[in-house]
């Protein structure tokens, strides 16, 4: 057996907790059966497995592992001989084996409705879903709490809500999508222009987003092991999610159905790109020592060990970059469309680069901890406030210093955005380099 | 065993380890001692590869911490300044799952769980929780955890921190034992009297470096330290030890420290001429702080 799952088994199905979760939940049925009101032992159950199993399930897998920091654990484990996957499944399965041993009695008596009602093949069906909102919204929780940890983040009531509300979000979507399947509201889905059967599409992206969750904590586990994850899946999840999302358009809106297929497909690519660019940026520990060591070993030639360290920001921003570019020279080929769309690609990635810059210099400065919460304000103050002000005063002409807009001539967006992205990098660049006591480290 | 090489530690705007280069031998207890803040556990964490260098070499058995991290923590055992315990496991169960996490073979775990409790001294315990445990039983414990495997090199952080005299003496006793039975310890600490009874070797950081560029040998068998004590003041003192053959670590008017050869003819002759030539000796007698001395020796009083 899994020796991490073992150990959580030890500690989590003590005989006390199993028998209070057994005479529980028999009360509880028991109860519901015997009252005659609507609520009845199968929405009973349905109702007490979402909190058994996603509900609390997300918290106990956001604290799987922000747990054994908090009780010093954790480095003993790091220094176990498990490797990544063992002690991945270990901490999902082992961590909220609780949840599961609850979910499963609450699971017993839906499907034996289910199959009472339904037949068999719509219990199989339900089984499918409801272990499958349980792994994926759990797996969520834990791959935030990963990441926060990778970040050095503590491990406060605070952030081990803030987790379970990502596996909460991750549950909520399985049910929106399961909502759709089951309830036939859309037949079919048009994507990369072919109609395809919605429920076996959104079951089959379902899974697969699953399987980039599974994979994200399996990757962010073995950052924690001290091993190295290197930039090709990442690289593989960027060219998934950019084809995935550029078969969607054909849902674009009507006003844009004058650009070809190939630029519409370009412009959904990019800005997810330069989502993920924001999300990661957000996401990742700016670490100046590791950017300095990057900077070392590209300096000393070793470039396929800085490779190995490049983020999944870094990635995705080159990703945007790329893709921003293609659009930019298939746009050559249709004059209107290029007149419009080549400014807005340029200065969309000059303010991108501004952006990302910004939170990486924030990091650099004094009371660094909260650089990200920084770079949020101040993203706010040049999108939304500075433009409401600029916009109250009439002065709508200066917007193109804030976001892409087009401009006369149009150029000059791209050029202003352009100069505070390669400002913004520039200073970010410098503030990287150790300084003690105000004085340069040689190496 | 464990080989350091320039190694370089940065945090984001400091530099922990400044170049540190040492080697530790085989089956050796090397102290790692230095004021608070110098580095020590910074040191401690890059040796258990649960840091990353910015540069220089980390190699501990042939393996290098960079590029197998797992082969290591496999071959090694790590007792942090603050060992997590389970509370709610039993002593077996806690010894178990070291063991499993360790790759140790489920059919030979009760015998690894049973050796370690041995040796730790908690074969009578093992049905105890973790939680109801005295602070040096639950110590006992964390060695347990860390030495369950059969690591080659075994590093502990502030062991004796918290502990009674008593419970001083058996880690001392214990850490000894795992020497003799082939383990490579580091221990770091910076309470020097804690670390007299069982090191031999002592590495000083100090600022990010290390105090003397090596590793000083505080216990050498064949050489002891023995302190020398004047009743009346005498200048020469430290010259007339150094022209008779001793190696002096500190001097001055009224006392020495040398390391000098443990042969009693030897020691006999120098007596003899210390009294022959007029010192008037209080006392002359093996170091009893020989880790000390070596320490001041090194880094002088400032400490």
């Amino acid at each position: 057996m899994n020796p991490e799952f073992e150990r959580n088994v030890w500690l989590e199905l003590t005989s006390r907790r199993v028998l209070l979760m057994v005479g529980l939940l028999a009360l509880i049925f028991a109860a519901s059966a015997l009252a005659n009101d609507d609520w009845g032992p199968s929405s009973v159950a349905t109702g007490l497995y979402y909190v058994l199993v996603v509900i609390w399930g997300s918290r106990s897998a956001a604290l799987s592992v922000v747990g054994e920091i908090g009780a010093r654990t954790w480095d003993s484990q790091r220094l176990s001989s498990l490797g990544a996957g063992t002690m991945m499944w270990g901490k999902l399965f082992g961590a909220t084996i609780y949840n599961w041993f609850g979910g499963a009695i609450c699971l017993a008596v839906i499907l034996v409705h289910e199959v009472i009602k339904g037949g068999a093949s719509v219990a199989v069906l339900d089984l499918f879903y409801y272990v499958g909102i349980g792994v994926i919204s759990q797996a969520a929780a834990l791959l935030a709490s990963l990441i926060a940890i990778g970040r050095g983040q503590g491990h406060s009531r605070f952030e081990v809500f803030a987790y379970q509300l990502v596996g909460l979000g991750a549950g909520v979507a399985v049910w929106w999508v399961w909502d759709k399947v089951r309830s036939h509201t859309v037949d079919t889905i048009l994507w990369w222009g072919q109609p395809l059967d919605a429920s076996a599409f959104l079951l089959g992206s379902l899974l697969i987003f699953a399987a980039w969750t599974l994979i994200g904590c399996y990757r962010e586990m073995r950052l924690e092991l001290k091993m190295r994850n290197g930039p090709l899946v990442w690289l593989a999840f960027l060219v998934f999610i950019g084809v995935y999302v550029a078969g969607f358009d054909a849902w674009l809106s009507p006003d844009m159905k004058t650009w070809d297929a190939g630029s519409l497909r370009l412009l959904l690519a990019g800005p997810t790109y330069g989502v993920l660019t924001y999300m990661m940026v957000l996401l990742e520990p700016k670490d100046r020592v590791h950017y300095r060591w990057m900077e070392g070993q590209i300096r000393h030639g070793h470039v396929a060990n800085a490779l190995n360290g490049v983020q999944s920001w870094m990635m995705s921003y080159a990703g945007t970059v790329v893709i921003g570019g293609l659009l930019f020279f298939w746009l050559l080929h249709d004059v209107r469309a290029a007149l419009v769309g080549q400014p807005l690609v340029l200065a969309a990635l000059g303010f991108l680069t501004r952006d990302v810059s910004l939170f990486v210099l924030m990091q650099t400065l004094p009371g660094k901890r909260r650089g990200d919460f920084g770079a949020l304000a101040i993203l706010f103050a040049l999108y939304a406030l500075i433009p409401w002000i600029l916009t109250s005063l009439n002065a709508t002409s200066l917007l193109f210093l804030f976001f892409p807009q087009l401009p006369s001539p149009t150029f000059v967006g791209a050029v202003a955005a352009w100069v505070q992205g390669i400002a913004v990098a520039g200073f970010a660049l410098t503030r990287l380099a150790l300084t003690e006591k105000g004085q340069p480290v040689p190496a | 065993m464990i080989e350091v090489e320039d190694l370089v530690y940065e945090y984001p705007t400091a530099r922990a380890l400044k170049g540190v280069s040492l080697t530790v031998p085989d089956q050796t207890i090397t102290a790692l001692v230095g004021p608070n803040g110098a580095g020590k556990t910074t040191l401690l964490r890059c040796l258990a590869a649960l840091e990353d260098p910015y540069s220089g070499k980390v190699i501990i058995d042939g393996r290098d911490t960079t590029h197998s991290p797992r082969e290591i923590h496999a071959r090694m055992g790590y007792l942090p300044d603050f060992y997590g315990l389970y509370d709610d496991l039993t002593v077996r169960r806690c010894l178990t799952y070291a063991a499993r996490s360790h790759s140790i073979a489920a059919a030979a775990t009760p015998e690894a769980v049973a050796k370690a409790a041995q040796r730790v001294g908690l074969a009578d315990r093992m049905e105890s929780k973790a939680g109801e445990l005295s602070r040096g039983l639950r110590q006992r414990l964390a060695i347990g955890q860390s030495i369950v495997h059969e690591p080659q090199v075994l590093l502990l952080d502030e062991p004796a921190a918290g502990l009674d005299p008593q419970a001083r003496r058996d880690l001392s006793a214990l850490l000894i034992a795992l020497r003799d039975g082939g383990m490579t310890l580091v221990v770091s600490s910076h309470i020097l009297a804690e670390l007299e009874d069982y090191c031999t070797e002592m590495i000083i950081i100090e600022n990010g470096l290390i105090a003397g560029g090596k590793a000083i040998k505080v216990r050498d068998d064949d050489r002891p330290r023995y302190l020398i004590e004047l009743a009346t003041a005498r200048s020469d003192l430290k010259d007339f030890l150094i022209a008779h053959g001793a190696d002096v670590s500190e001097a001055d008017q009224n006392h020495a420290v040398i390391v000098f050869t443990r042969n009693q003819a030897a020691r006999a002759k120098l007596v003899r001429d210390l009294v022959t030539a007029g010192f008037d000796i209080a006392s002359f007698g093996e170091s009893s702080k020989a880790l000390e001395g070596a320490y001041f020796a090194q880094v002088g009083h400032k400490a």
